[in-house]
């Protein structure tokens, strides 16, 4: 008995002396008198309370520990394989082909593109070994071939070289860039304006240098493909309104702004997205009314006059020229360098500050080269031209006139596009008892369309491969005629809303009234034989 | 540290122009000396190579018969200093050397030794140089400056807010719109790349070739505003992507260029499937096949929308592609547009690859663990920002294991890397039909723009119709074109055919389809092949030394001297650099962004003015800033030199030469440079 209670008291002292020995060592530890305050007060005679410290503790530790790496493999659908399973799953996987190979029809719609050789112009001579009429090459206002810009572009290549060697941030802005920005802004009379080396790749830049995740769109159902791409880029909230239709504009206008006030939510950047004219189906905007819209509902105006710019105004200037409106109006006037001056490249111009922005946040403007001097000189030397003859764009209006005159007055021809358009949209017109797949929009107009889908409520209804074909049929048939016109190609599955197959003609100043006609008595007769040989 | 004046005072804000021209005495007595060095290397080399008697090197473009000349239409300041070394060589030509190139746009260089050629040496595994970490203290530095200036940039928008509101009118909510560009999002642009915004998008004129004009400019305002003085300064330029030196404007590209634009005119008029279709594109399509040793080729307009318009033809919903974390901004962009899986693995990693391979195959598709419909791995051939290439012999044998399809973008490696400039599966002696897309540019080696993808016939056929560029974008201008078709095969060399065959028959046969042209070409499959005079317009003008070859030789073995140069030089001044040590890009690794500024500001205004490109978050991480030399083939040794002394100089003023290894002083780089370059491997 004693013996034990001496071993338990001998147990005791040498507990109660190391417990003295480490309460002094551990005072000793620098930072040891707050940490035992801390567990005093925390622990306020309530063990409940240690032991939620406690679990704390190990859990801050185990977060530590795991692996922030692999993220995905603590995933829940995450599938835990040992090496073996591995090995013969990849042997099992077999992927498909990168690229399926070409169906015929796809081979003989790549077989079917006019090879021209030599120069491109009014009437450029083909591989054929035949000259044709050029309805097809955008060349509004003749500037292709000209021998003043071609002089020019001569001298600019022997001083400068013909390559720019390197982004514009890193000794790629040339004087002669610095230039055409200028000769663009002065042209529209805007503050400034900037140069991409690629007018496709510039609305998809310039929307999304302006427009973050949350921020509101508004945009026309039929915009184009690089707008549709900006869009897709740009991951903002999008809202679209019926084609070219200002009153569905103003409903969805009114029913974002329902929409704000109702969510309160904080104030964001809103755009509204269209083009001049359109270039899916010719036709033009009405910019005065956009212009109004966008005041009332504070948007700022991204325009994309790609076609319009160098075709529509009294010189050229586009639809700012046209309505007679301000191009400051416009917040972002996006155009093309390529269609309209004959050379290459696109442009956005605006304020300073909006052209300033895309400086650093125009994606394809920063990681681009920028344009070869020659060409930017030759745009340039366009926009002088443009500007001193006004001739060439009341020419170029007297031609769309005349080809419109001879193709309005065909029964088998929808032309969709506005009548000032330089492209001329045309589209199959099936004689009204015998429309299988194509019904008129005619029916309920009093319900508008979700504006949350890009798709309207009543489609319009065709049958994309049937026309795509006879309108292929068209184009040969005019091919062999002496005309040469394309389809207005697209990559169907792509688009976002299909739009109706057309021919699109591409009318041009450098040829003569009397050829214009010709050319388009020559359309309006391969429509007749291919469209009536079907009926 | 010697006392100089405070950085500031390096600053373009001044004025005057006197400043580049005004000689130092540090200036002359370092002039002098390397002046010195340089007779001193070109009698020993000259030496040497006679001793050898030099049988097999081509002589430096003496075949043709025109004069040393620098012809007066590219002199564009009659008062330049011509005692620079940039307008004219230091030492004139001897009677027995001709050059015919223009000596500021592409250096007068006749010295054999000063030729390499790059290529991966069989058996050796590629490994990258190692990327070296400063000392602690420079990071620590530079993560102070960081937070030093992200602090004085918030008070001074606090500030600056409350009492000069109308300045910050354009970042806030204003009259009912929200503000275009919020202050917080343009912070980095306003507050931390704005003191240093003279280093960047500096205006130039004139030929971006060896050397480039300048357009000077002062800024009132710190930066606000860039105000031009209207004067110029010729500057060495070390920063345009021009490696083989086609930017001329002068020459045979650039007489083939003439040619085309007065026959062709400068546009090309509508997209390519929409009637934009010259013969010119299917000649330069065949041409590049050939060139590359592939099936067949697609062009585009512009290198960026190469990949962007691309790779949503290549991949969709169901595919993964896997990315390198390095990659350009264009695959980004493109992958993005694609609607594919993106996954990205650590750069140039192939254990983080082929771990990630592992994962991705066996786990398949998330949520539904459907199996991938095809997986695209898209690497650069050669990385711009860091000079590494592409591990392209170990991603081969991955290949094989898993399956996936590979891409390689090879927009600065094509013409700059490989013995014959075939990029970096010459490079590395890989048969580049077994890379499935080769994708690369025509802005940087060809002096042109725009870009290309080759593979085989199935899918560039395919793209052709799939990819956005042919559909929707311009097609490629013929000036344009004439570059690449030119250039192109100046690198390549031209078989002329045996017996004049009837031109006017062949061409219209070659250019009736681009099928027709591939099936002529095929009669020498051979890889590197020639371009068959045949295949190119018989309008253009062609000169002896495209003819035979000897032009694009020089240029490769020129421009793969100068990158070894420079980058074992660099090394062995101590400083460091990342990357492969024949990259033509290499990147010099400053650390603290104040210095990127002070770096790029010494070296525009030295005696003999030198353009770098400083670049820095977000091109690379938050820590590494970094300088980039871009090398043309257009460089002299003395031009590397002048480069090497002007960074030891600097180097030293900002205490930037922490890599380890042996030293050298920069003289004796410059004395052993030859030995330098040959070394199989460089200890360090």
């Amino acid at each position: 008995m004693s013996s034990s209670s001496q071993s338990l008291e001998l147990l005791f002292t040498f507990l109660s002396r190391s417990y003295a020995t480490l309460e002094t060592n551990f005072f000793k530890l620098p930072g040891s008198a707050v940490v035992a305050r801390y567990v005093k007060s925390s622990h306020q005679n309530d063990p409940g309370r240690t032991l939620l410290e406690v679990i704390l503790i190990i859990f801050a530790i185990r977060t530590l520990l795991q692996s922030r790496t692999r993220g995905d493999q603590s995933g829940k659908h995450f599938i835990q394989f040992d090496e073996k399973e591995i090995d013969e799953l990849v042997d099992e996987w077999t992927p498909e082909p990168l690229a399926q190979p070409l169906t015929p029809e796809e081979q003989a719609d790549l077989a079917s593109v006019p090879v021209i050789v030599g120069p491109t112009g009014p009437k450029p001579k083909l591989a054929s070994g035949k000259t044709v009429i050029n309805l097809a090459s955008y060349n509004f206002t003749g500037l292709a071939g000209n021998e003043e810009i071609k002089a020019s572009a001569v001298e600019t290549l022997r001083k400068y070289g013909l390559g720019s060697c390197g982004p514009p941030g890193f000794y790629g802005t040339q004087d002669v860039h610095i230039q055409l920005e200028q000769d663009i802004a002065d042209f529209l009379g805007t503050e400034a304006s900037i140069l991409y080396s690629q007018a496709f790749a510039t609305i998809s830049s310039v929307i999304p240098a302006f427009c973050k995740r949350g921020d509101v769109i508004v945009a026309d159902r039929g915009v184009n493909f690089a707008i549709q791409k900006g869009l897709q880029i740009s991951r903002c909230t999008v809202r679209w309104y019926d084609h070219n239709d200002m009153e569905s504009l103003e409903h969805v206008l009114e029913s974002v702004e329902k929409e704000r006030k109702k969510r309160r939510g904080p104030l964001t950047r809103r755009f509204i997205v269209t083009e001049g004219i359109f270039d899916h189906d010719g036709a033009m905007s009405d910019l005065p009314k956009l212009v109004e819209l966008k005041k009332k509902y504070k948007y700022r105006l991204i325009l994309d006059e790609s076609i319009s710019f160098g075709s529509v105004g009294r010189t050229g200037r586009g639809l700012t020229e046209l309505y007679n409106v301000p191009a400051s109006e416009v917040d972002m006037l996006v155009g093309s360098i390529a269609t309209s001056l004959a050379s290459a490249g696109g442009f956005c111009a605006g304020s300073h500050i909006v052209v300033n922005h895309q400086r650093i946040n125009g994606t394809s403007f920063v990681f681009s080269a920028s344009m070869p001097a020659a060409l930017t000189v030759a745009a340039s030397e366009g926009i002088n031209i443009l500007r001193n003859t006004p001739s060439i764009l009341s020419a170029l209006q007297e031609n769309i006139r005349a080809v419109r005159a001879i193709l309005d007055r065909a029964d088998c021809i929808t032309i969709p596009s506005h009548p000032a358009s330089a492209t001329i949209h045309l589209q199959v017109r099936w004689p009204t008892l015998q429309v299988p797949m194509h019904t008129s929009s005619s029916s309920s107009p009093s319900k508008p369309s979700n504006p949350l889908n890009v798709k309207p409520r009543d489609a319009e209804q065709f049958n994309i491969e049937l026309e795509e074909k006879l309108l292929q049929d068209i184009v040969e048939e005019a091919l062999a005629q002496g005309v040469m016109i394309t389809r207005a190609k697209r990559l169907r599955g792509q688009e976002l809303v299909e739009a109706r197959p057309s021919i699109r003609l591409a009318i041009t100043s450098a040829l003569s009234r009397k050829d214009c006609e010709k050319a388009a008595t020559v359309v309006k007769a391969a429509f007749a034989k291919v469209i009536g040989k079907r009926r | 540290m010697p006392s100089r004046p405070s950085p500031i005072a390096f600053q373009s804000a001044s004025p005057t122009q006197s400043m580049f021209k005004k000689k130092s005495a540090s200036g002359l007595s370092t002039a002098a000396s390397y002046l010195n060095a340089v007779s001193a290397a070109d009698a020993r080399a000259r030496t040497r190579s006679s001793a050898a008697s030099s049988t097999a090197s081509t002589p430096a473009l003496s075949m043709s018969s025109s004069a040393t000349s620098s012809s007066e239409d590219t002199v564009l300041d009659e008062r330049e200093d011509f005692t620079d070394g940039l307008s004219y060589p230091r030492t004139p030509p001897t009677s027995s050397q001709v050059f015919t190139t223009v000596h500021s746009e592409f250096g007068h260089c006749a010295n054999d030794d000063y030729r390499y050629t790059s290529r991966h040496r069989a058996g050796t595994p590629y490994k990258s140089y190692p990327e070296q970490d400063p000392p602690y203290y420079i990071l620590l530095t530079t993560y102070i400056s960081y937070i030093l200036v992200i602090c004085l940039g918030h008070l001074r928008d606090f500030v600056g807010k409350r009492f000069r509101a109308a300045n910050y009118r354009h970042l806030l909510p204003w009259n009912g719109y929200a503000a275009l560009n919020s202050d917080f999002d343009s912070f980095y642009t306003r507050r931390l790349k704005l003191r240093i915004d003279d280093c960047f998008s500096h205006p130039v004129t004139g030929v971006p070739g060896r050397t480039i004009m300048l357009l000077d400019r002062y800024s009132p305002d710190y930066n606000k505003t860039m105000v031009p003085t209207g004067t110029r300064t010729r500057a060495l330029n070390i920063s345009s992507y021009n490696y083989l030196g086609f930017a001329q404007g002068n020459g045979p590209c650039a007489d083939a260029v003439e040619t085309s634009i007065e026959r062709y005119g400068v546009s090309a008029g509508g997209s390519r499937l929409e009637c934009g279709t010259l013969d010119l594109h299917h000649q330069a399509e065949a041409l590049v096949s050939r060139f590359l040793g592939v099936e067949d080729a697609l062009i585009s307009s512009m290198g960026f929308a190469t990949n962007s318009n691309i790779i949503p033809g290549l991949v969709s919903k169901g595919c993964l592609v896997i990315s390198d974390e390095l990659n350009h901004a264009s695959i980004r962009y493109g992958v993005r547009l694609s609607g594919a899986n993106v996954r990205m693995f650590k750069h140039n990693d192939m254990k983080a690859l082929e771990e990630l391979l592992r994962e991705v195959i066996s786990q398949g598709q998330p949520k539904t663990h459907r199996p991938w419909k095809k997986i695209l791995l898209i690497v650069e051939g050669l990385f711009s920002m860091e000079g590494t290439l592409a591990n392209l012999p170990v991603i081969m044998e991955l290949k094989k294991k898993y399956k996936f399809y590979l891409f390689v973008d090879e927009a600065h490696s094509i013409g700059a890397m490989g013995p014959n400039g075939r990029g970096v599966t010459d490079y590395f002696g890989i048969d580049p039909r077994s890379v499935d897309i080769l994708m690369g540019t025509f802005t940087k080696s060809f002096g042109a723009a725009g870009g290309y993808i080759a593979g085989s016939k199935a899918v560039i056929e395919r793209l052709r119709l799939q990819g956005h560029s042919f559909t929707y974008a311009e097609s490629m201008t013929p000036p344009v074109l004439t570059q690449v078709i030119a250039s192109m095969a100046s690198i390549m060399g031209i078989t002329m055919p045996t017996e004049k065959p009837h031109s006017s028959s062949s061409l219209a046969l070659l250019r009736s389809s681009s099928s027709d042209v591939a099936s002529a070409m095929s009669e020498a499959d051979i890889i590197p092949g020639t371009a068959p005079a045949s295949a190119l317009p018989s309008w253009m003008p062609l000169a002896q030394p495209m003819i035979d070859g000897s032009d694009g030789r020089l240029r490769l073995s020129r421009l793969a001297f100068n990158s070894r140069y420079l980058n074992r030089g660099l090394r062995k001044l101590g400083f460091i650099t990342y990357g492969s040590d024949d990259s033509p890009v290499v990147p010099l690794l400053l650390f603290n962004p104040g210095k990127m500024a002070v770096f790029s500001r010494m070296m525009r205004t030295r005696q003999t003015p030198i353009v770098v490109v400083v670049v820095a978050y977000p091109a690379t991480p938050l820590v590494t800033s970094r300088v980039r030399f871009c090398l043309s083939a257009a460089h002299t040794k003395e031009d590397i030199d002048m480069v090497l002394r002007a960074c030891d100089e600097i180097g030293d003023y900002l205490d930037l030469k922490q890599g380890p290894g042996e030293r050298w002083p920069v003289e004796e780089v410059i004395s052993r440079a030859v030995e330098i370059v040959r070394a199989p491997e460089m200890a360090c």
